[in-house]
């Protein structure tokens, strides 16, 4: 693959989402051909965001500015890349998969008669790998168009922190496509964080799994046997109105990385998955012996969480 | 105020599936039962939430796929839609996000929509793709993961709230016509009421035919399962074995 590689550096709250640096990683083991990192924003969080791109990756950057950008907005996103990009193919977009993400993408890719991949977490003989069916079946997918938009799953590659370069050229250009049917308001205040993730040395986390949310005691008396722990779930548990969404971890909710998670009754959705994939030990409770969470976890154990946690409490206490 | 949801129909469970000998289709099970992919439960419900606020709204289902989608077409009219559509489309391994766009803006083009919705993603594929693909083919704008909107018929617009990571959500007005995919979450999915079950069975469903082959722009070449070389380690024993091993390891991480 000798195409030019553009990749998208997403951002919000003047601060690059990190999902960006993995998409760099990607992108620098995807082919050695010219690098271009584009980032859009107003005039006044440019400067700084596209300092940081260049000295942390030593790939070329390029801002474009325009204060309609001050929030994300895919129609403006969506015109202004199509005119930078128009002149330059084929070439081969990298994004983060998250939700500004796959928010424009297909979009995009759609407009310039691109072919689009979302949520790729590896690449085997030239075909972009991606899962399905909750990470069941993996599907290996080629593009039949020259121009190619990858969208990368979180998690799945590490962090670019490598070498930077001196010689790295950063350009702001300004674009006037402000948008025609889209006002954005920008992030909505959030209501005030109760959980903190980032202090914790250990999640519990509770999955669909543990069958009723009055077993949701359970992972709360196994959390309480920590000093920093925090307490977890998945977006099914969520859903299901069992705890709030504050509480949610995974590509929608917090990515985490403690120094040990424990997964209960959590069968292993790769959307859950490349939230806690990075914590140092994996540990993971389940019935089913073949849950795809086993594949991810440090330590198996085919036991049901709801009688499984007070063994282990009675365990500990003696 | 006239609204189109796309529903797919998605196997019940993965545990009903499996990859062929040449790993390039996926075979499902004599046991493999097929259901409305719950994403788009969220957003039928969400549509037929709007019919309620607006008189004379209507809401049509529309479905891509083999006879066997028919099903699913009934169990969208059992919740209460107005009118199902059935888009015959026979690929059994992969039709690609941009072919299924394809066909359903076919038939969305010249009907007079206000509104489409989807779900955010299918459960089975997980591409997040045919509704953003779907509304760029209009030239429509297009807001993903919706947690919350709020529809202004005079100003032809609607509010909405999109979640983004954390659960942090992100406010944008767009105009109308427009299309949403819906985050699970929005609402509580209804179940199907005895009168609209029985309602649903004297409707017949409009079937609509492609004028045009789909075009695909990417191809399925392989299917394969995850490495199983990445499995941890196994606790051996009684559940109070794997329990003191555990607190030992625990204890070793200095965790405990």
């Amino acid at each position: 693959m000798s195409t030019p590689i553009y990749i998208m550096a997403l951002h919000a709250r003047g601060k690059i989402f990190p999902e960006t640096y993995e998409v760099v990683s990607f992108a620098r083991e995807l082919a050695s051909s010219q690098k271009t990192i584009i980032v859009l924003g107003t005039e006044q969080v440019l400067p700084g965001l596209t300092r940081e791109l260049a000295e942390r990756t030593g790939i070329d950057v390029l801002g474009v500015a325009g204060e309609y950008l001050e929030h994300y907005c895919a129609e403006s996103y969506t015109a202004i890349l199509k005119e930078i990009l128009g002149s330059s193919v084929p070439l081969t977009l990298c994004i983060p998969h998250i939700a500004m993400g796959y928010d424009f993408a297909p979009g995009l890719a759609a407009a310039m008669h691109a072919s689009c991949i979302t949520s790729v977490e590896d690449v085997h003989e030239g075909a972009f790998v991606r899962a399905m069916f909750s990470g069941k079946i993996r599907a290996h997918i080629r593009p039949n168009t020259p121009s190619v938009f990858l969208t990368v799953l979180p998690g799945a590659w590490k962090p670019y922190t490598g070498e930077s370069s001196s010689k790295t050229r950063v350009t702001i250009v300004y674009a006037d496509k402000p948008p025609v049917s889209t006002r954005a308001h920008g992030l909505k205040a959030s209501s005030p964080a109760d959980i903190s993730f980032a202090d914790a040395d250990v999640i519990v986390s509770a999955g669909r799994g543990i069958g009723h949310p009055q077993n949701l005691s359970h992972i709360k008396d196994l959390a309480a046997l920590f000093p920093k722990s925090a307490i977890g779930a998945t977006r099914a548990v969520c859903d299901l109105g069992w705890m709030s969404y504050r509480h949610q971890i995974g590509s929608t909710g917090t990515s985490v990385s403690p120094k040990v998670y424990i997964a209960c009754g959590i069968s292993g959705a790769i959307q859950h998955i490349s939230g806690m994939c990075n914590s140092g030990v994996i540990i993971a409770i389940n019935t089913d012996p073949y849950a795809a969470i086993f594949r991810y976890a440090t330590y198996c154990i085919v036991e049901d969480v709801n009688t499984f946690v007070p063994t282990l409490i009675k365990e500990y206490r003696m | 105020m006239k609204i189109l949801v796309c529903v797919k129909q998605v196997p019940d469970s993965a545990e009903t599936i499996c990859i062929d000998d040449a790993a390039q289709s996926i075979l499902y099970k004599e046991s493999c039962v097929f259901r409305m992919n719950r994403y788009d439960e969220f957003a039928l419900e969400e549509a037929l939430r709007i019919r309620e606020r607006f008189s004379g709204a209507t809401v049509d289902a529309l479905s891509v796929g083999p006879d066997r989608v028919r099903k699913t077409i009934y169990k969208a009219l059992e919740m209460g839609v107005d009118h199902g559509i059935h888009i015959p489309e026979e690929s059994v391994d992969y039709l690609d996000p941009a072919a299924r766009a394809s066909l359903i803006e076919e038939h969305a083009r010249d009907n007079g929509y206000d509104l489409i919705l989807t779900g955010v993603m299918a459960e089975d594929d997980m591409e997040c793709q045919v509704g953003q693909i779907l509304a760029a083919l209009l030239s429509w704008p297009c807001a993903t993961s919706v947690m919350h909107q709020e529809i202004d018929l005079e100003k032809r617009s609607v509010y909405i709230e999109r979640e983004i990571e954390g659960g942090a959500r992100e406010g944008l007005t767009i105009s109308l016509p427009a299309v949403l995919s819906i985050q699970s979450g929005i609402n509580r999915p209804r179940y199907p009421s005895l009168s609209n079950v029985l309602r649903a069975r004297t409707l017949e469903l409009e079937t609509v035919n492609p004028a045009r082959e789909a075009r695909a722009v990417q191809t399925m070449t392989a299917l394969s399962y995850p490495d199983a070389g990445a499995t941890g380690t196994f606790l051996e024993g009684t559940s109070a074995d794997k329990a003191r091993e555990l607190i030992r390891l625990l204890h070793e991480r200095s965790v405990l």
